[in-house]
Parts: structure tokens; sequence; C-alpha cells
């Protein structure tokens, strides 16, 4: 007990301020913008289609229920039962707790997946982007690949197939003197440097080209956001109703404070 | 009908004192003519604590205090209660909300010198109330069972270790087990929503009487008292029904348009309102990386992390806000307000708000050599304000209060 405590002090007094202060993104840095758009209906079913036909599998969304996807995304209930909805027993009102049991997970990846239906609300939507795009090759890893998000991350790169082999690459980046301009050699020409850390990817590896497989994680991380939050949308569509009736209600009884003000002053 | 209303109204009035109340209270309670808006954060803090309790006991409609339950519960509420989450951010955004507007009615407070007599009791009723809230907030804090809940819980119970001879058994005393577990949230929840809500609602009440029998005070410290008409009402004053009350309505609009930009548009305030790592279910076998407190208690925790010694820390915090219940004797100066004391009083002001808000920011950001250090002047500079007190407000020159408003 007392440990845990004393750690915990330790935890924030010194680790805590490299950890919470690195990069957002890990190796990455910073991550990349993500924005989601919670009306795209159709960006919405196609990132719900990619999760259940590759995430779900592994990663329940235990907090959230199938006939309120179904509900929110417009996917008609047939619809949505026959072609996404997998094992029979699963009704439409249960939560969606997962198709793999815990235990055993733990002892195959020796963690078990975690849970993310609250994952973008954690980490932000940002970060779960950049993560799903920053997988690399690296045969030092039990799956044959690492993360520059989360180095070190116990899952293999289960959209491969769609992205392609992505590698970690270097390059030669011009070397800046300290005033911003690129440093020369004796004969002018620019000097440069070997870098190392960028990520690459083979082109006609995968079945998709880059910008495709950008809109798949696009949609599957809109998907995500809406998972966290279902009622964010209407969370900001009511909003802009209240703070209107509080501006009338402000209006209103400012002039009827105005009107008995004027028998005292 | 008018006369058998009446006659039914009488009949209720020889028993119960409406008239008399209504008179006493309402109607013909004097309040100062003029008065600016610092003077409407206290109907504001009462508004919030009206939207806070009647937000909770819709919360714990579905709301489930056991360690398995307790975080699936809340997310329950935010996803399949119609509404659930209108309700939770309503209770998140108002504890946030409550804080704010105390902290803006404590600061009038020290500003137009509120404690001054004969206010002495209402301000230690107020203090009272903020202290209480402290408790509320943290209770309320751990109810969710996220990670920030339960190593917010973790440091904050811990402190009660620290104190000697009777620290551990205490802190198991507050725990209610060897570690943070079902135990300790059924009886936080106990706590959280029965106990310290009735001692805040007495407090409250008695916070308003002592108020109402002494009168509001105003801007310029003037005593309206001193002149008062054939019937003993204050010249310059005027019925808090109809007239102050409006002020309050207007003040209630512009404050329900804050209160629901933060509430539909902003509802995790950047993570210092709802903590993002909160999102997480509590894990007792992984730590966060940075524990920090929500804004409202982060200059108080600043100081705890700026005293490198465990008990220390808790003694410097409990005496930050120890402190601030003694403020009625330690100001010495014969004006009240800002408005009319020295040169001395007006710096030592400025000083106690940056250090107090450079506090609050470092007690949101993790530690580092710099604002350990910075966190150490601030708190100097804090407790400064207070203990040089009765010197500065004695020896500086005041300027003559005018005699009415």
């Amino acid at each position: 007990m007392k440990k845990i405590v004393i750690i915990s002090i330790l935890l924030f007094s010194s680790y805590g301020a490299l950890s919470a202060e690195s990069a957002p993104c890990g190796d990455y840095g910073e991550c990349e913008k993500f924005s989601p758009q919670l009306e795209n209906l159709e960006s919405l079913q196609l990132g719900a289609v990619t999760f259940l036909n590759n995430c779900y599998g592994c990663h329940s969304l235990q907090y959230s229920r199938w006939n309120r996807v179904a509900k929110d995304l417009e996917i008609p209930e047939e619809i949505f039962s026959s072609n996404l909805v997998y094992g029979q027993t699963v009704k439409l009102g249960n939560r969606m707790t997962g198709s793999m049991d815990k235990a055993t997970a733990e002892s195959w990846f020796g963690i078990a997946p975690p849970d993310l239906t609250l994952v973008t609300r954690l980490h932000g939507s940002d970060w779960v982007y950049t993560y799903l795009k920053t997988f690399y090759e690296d045969a030092s890893k039990p799956y044959g690949v690492n993360n520059m998000v989360y180095p070190g991350a116990a899952m293999p790169n289960v959209l491969a197939f769609m992205q392609g082999q992505q590698i970690l690459s270097c390059k030669d980046i011009p070397l800046l003197a300290s005033n911003g301009g690129v440093k020369r050699d004796e004969l002018g020409n620019d000097l440069t440097e070997e870098k190392c850390g960028y990520l690459k990817t083979i082109s006609g590896s995968g079945s998709l080209t880059e910008s495709e497989f950008d809109e798949v994680i696009y949609n599957l991380v809109n998907f995500m956001t809406y998972v966290g939050e279902p009622s964010r949308a209407d969370r900001e569509r009511i909003g802009w109703y209240v703070i209107l009736f509080f501006i009338i209600f402000t209006s209103f009884s400012y002039l009827l404070f105005r009107e008995y003000q004027k028998d005292y002053h | 009908m008018s006369n058998q209303s009446s006659g039914i109204f009488n009949w209720v009035n020889d028993r119960l004192p409406i008239k008399n109340t209504y008179e006493r209270h309402l109607s013909k309670h004097p309040v100062p003519k003029k008065v600016n808006f610092w003077y409407l954060f206290g109907a504001l803090a009462l508004v919030v604590l009206i939207i806070q309790i009647v937000s909770g006991i819709w919360l714990m409609f579905g709301y489930e205090n056991t360690e398995e339950g307790a975080f699936a519960s809340v997310e329950y509420i935010m996803r399949d209660v119609d509404y659930g989450w209108v309700v939770r951010y309503m209770h998140t955004t108002g504890a946030s909300m409550f804080f704010a507007v105390v902290y803006l009615h404590m600061f009038r407070g020290l500003m137009y010198g509120s404690y001054h007599k004969p206010r002495e009791l209402v301000w230690i009723f107020g203090m009272t109330i903020y202290l209480v809230m402290m408790a509320e907030g943290f209770l309320g804090y751990v109810l969710p069972y996220g990670q920030m809940s339960y190593w917010g819980a973790q440091v904050i119970i811990s402190l009660f270790g620290a104190i000697p001879f009777i620290g551990e058994s205490l802190e198991l005393w507050v725990r209610g087990d060897y570690y943070i577990s079902g135990a300790t949230i059924s009886r936080f929840f106990a706590l959280h929503v029965v106990a310290l809500p009735l001692i805040l609602i007495a407090l409250v009440f008695m916070h308003l009487v002592a108020l109402h029998e002494v009168g509001a005070g105003n801007p310029e410290g003037v005593d309206i008292e001193k002149y008062v008409d054939e019937d003993g009402v204050p010249l310059d004053s005027v019925p808090f029904f109809p007239y102050k009350i409006l002020n309050a309505l207007v003040a209630i609009g512009i404050f329900g348009i804050v209160f629901s930009i933060i509430m539909f548009f902003f509802p995790e305030g950047g993570g210092y309102m709802l903590e993002l790592a909160n999102f997480e279910e509590a894990n007792p076998l992984s730590t966060p990386d940075h524990i920090a407190p929500v804004w409202y208690y982060s200059p108080y925790y600043a100081m705890l992390r700026a005293i490198p010694d465990k008990l220390g820390g808790l003694i410097v915090m409990g005496a930050a806000i120890a402190i601030l219940f003694v403020v009625p004797w330690l100001d010495r100066s014969k004006a009240a307000s800002i408005r009319y004391k020295g040169n001395l009083s007006k710096i030592a002001m400025v000083i106690f708000v940056l250090s107090w808000l450079m506090l609050a920011w470092l007690g949101t950001m993790p530690v580092t050599a710099l604002r350990t250090t910075l966190s150490q002047i601030g708190t100097v500079f804090y407790f400064l304000f207070f203990l040089l007190m009765p010197i500065y407000t004695s020896i500086e020159k005041s300027k003559p209060v005018p005699d009415r408003l």
C-alpha cells in the first residue's frame, strides 16, 4: 500500500514530468489533426463496417449497444444484423461486448486487447488517427511490426493488407546553419546529413492507395469518435437552442430590470 | 372568491409566518441601492447549488455505487438514459461553475471588505461552505471511478496517513479498506449525496440568515444604516423584491449563456473540468503518468507539492484555507473597501491575485525544478498577503469613506 503511494508521488514528481511533456504522439511527434464529421452518415457507416470487420474480433465496444449504432447511423436493422452483427445469439439490444474471451486473449497477446468505446475520449481522436497510420515493419517485435505513436504496442498491424508494407526509412536532410540557411561546403554544394525514422510505404504492396487508405482510417476514427460519445452531435445541435433561449431570457429580464430601475434612480 | 382565498391565506398565515417572512426577507428587506456586478455571484452560487442538487438526484437514478458497476453506470447514464448526458454534463459543468462563482464571490469579499464588522459571521459561514464544497467536490470526483478518480483519491487519502500517531488508522478508517475499493465508493457516495449536502444546505441557510440580520455590504464600504427615514429604512436602500431580484435575473441569464456554452460545446473544459484520464476505468495496477487535480483545487495542490515533506505540505495546504477564516481580524483598516484603502493594500491585493493564479496554473502542470521553486514563491506570497495584513492595513493611510452611497 505504502509502496503504491510512494510510487504515485514519485511518478508525479519526476517521471510524470518526462512523459506528460514528451510529444503527444510519441516518436511521431505532434499528432496529425483529425476533425470529426459526426453528421456525415456515410463516413460513419463505412467506419462501422471497417471496425466490425477488422477490429471487433479482438476489441469490444462494451458500453455501446448494437441497435443504438444501427439507429444513429441510420442502418436498417435487418441489413445491420445480417451483415454486421456476428454471432447467432446476439440480440440487437445487447451491448457490444466483443467476441474474444478475455482470459484467452490475455494468454495469446500477453495483455487483453482493451475495450475501445472511450479510446477517442481518453487519448483524443488525433492520437487514434495517427496511431493507426504509423505501424511499421520491425522484425524484432513478436508481430513483426512496431508503432511510432505507441512504441512496443502489443498489436499486429491488422490493416496492413490495405496499407501495404510500411517501413522506417532514412533520407538526406540539408544541414542548417545557425542563421537558418543551408550549410554548404567549400565548393558550394549543400551539406546534408542522413536522418532516419521516416515512414515510407512500399507502393503497390497493399490493396489501397495511400489516399484511399487515409480515407478508410478517417472513416474508422470518425466512427470511433461517434462511439466515444454518441450524443455529441445532439449535444452540439441542442446547445444552440439553449443558448438562444438564454439570450432571449437575458434580453427580457434586462428590459424589466431597466424599467424597475427608473423607480430609484 | 378573493374573500375565500384571503380567508385561507389568513388561516395559514396565523399558523405559519408567511407574510412576515416575505416582508422581512423580500419585499421590505433593504439592500444597498448601488452595487456592482461583483455582488451577483452569491445569487449565482445559490442557482448552481440548486442545479447540483437537482441534477445530482437525477444522476442517482442511474448511478451504481459499486466497484464493478460505478464506471459502467456512468456510461449507462451517458448513453442509455434519455438525455442522461444532459444531466451528467450539467452536474460536471455545475461543479466547476460552482467553484468559479464562489471564488469570484470570495474575491468580492476580500476586495470590498465584506467581512468587516458586523459581517464577520457571514464571512465565517461562507468560508465553512467553501471548505465543505471542497470535500464535496473531491468525494464526487471519486464516484465515476475512472483512473483519475482512483489515483486522485489515492493521493488525497494518503495525506491522512501523514498525520502523526493516528495517521495510519485514520487513513484506513477513511478508506474503509486496505486499498481503495467498493467500500470506499459506497461511503463516499453516502457522504457525497446525503451528509455533505445536508450540511451545505444548513450552512447556506445560516449564511443567508446572518446576512439578512446585518444587511448586505456595498462596494463603497458605506454603512447605509447611518441615515434612515422615519420608518427606520436606510435612505440609500431599495427593497430586495422586486428591485434587486431583477439584477439577479439578468445575471442568471448571462450566467446561463456561459454555462450552456461550456456544457454543450466544451464539457471537458480542455481536460481541466473532466480529466481525459478519467475516461478509463480505475486500474490499481497502472498509475497515470501525471496526477493532476481539476482546476479548482490546483492552487492548493501546488502548495502541497511545493513542500518536500508530506506532513509539512498537508499543514501548509490546511493553513492556506484556515487563514481565510480569520481575515476579519487581520484587516485593521478603517475603510472596508479597496477603493478607500491605501496603496499598500492595493499592491498586496494585486500580488495576492497574481500568486494565486500562478499557483492555480502550476497545480495543473507536471513538476519540474523551476515550477517547484515558483510554487514555493507563490506559496510565500499567498501567506504574506494575510500574515502582513495587520501591519500594512494599520500603517497605511486610508482615504475617508463617504457618508452616503
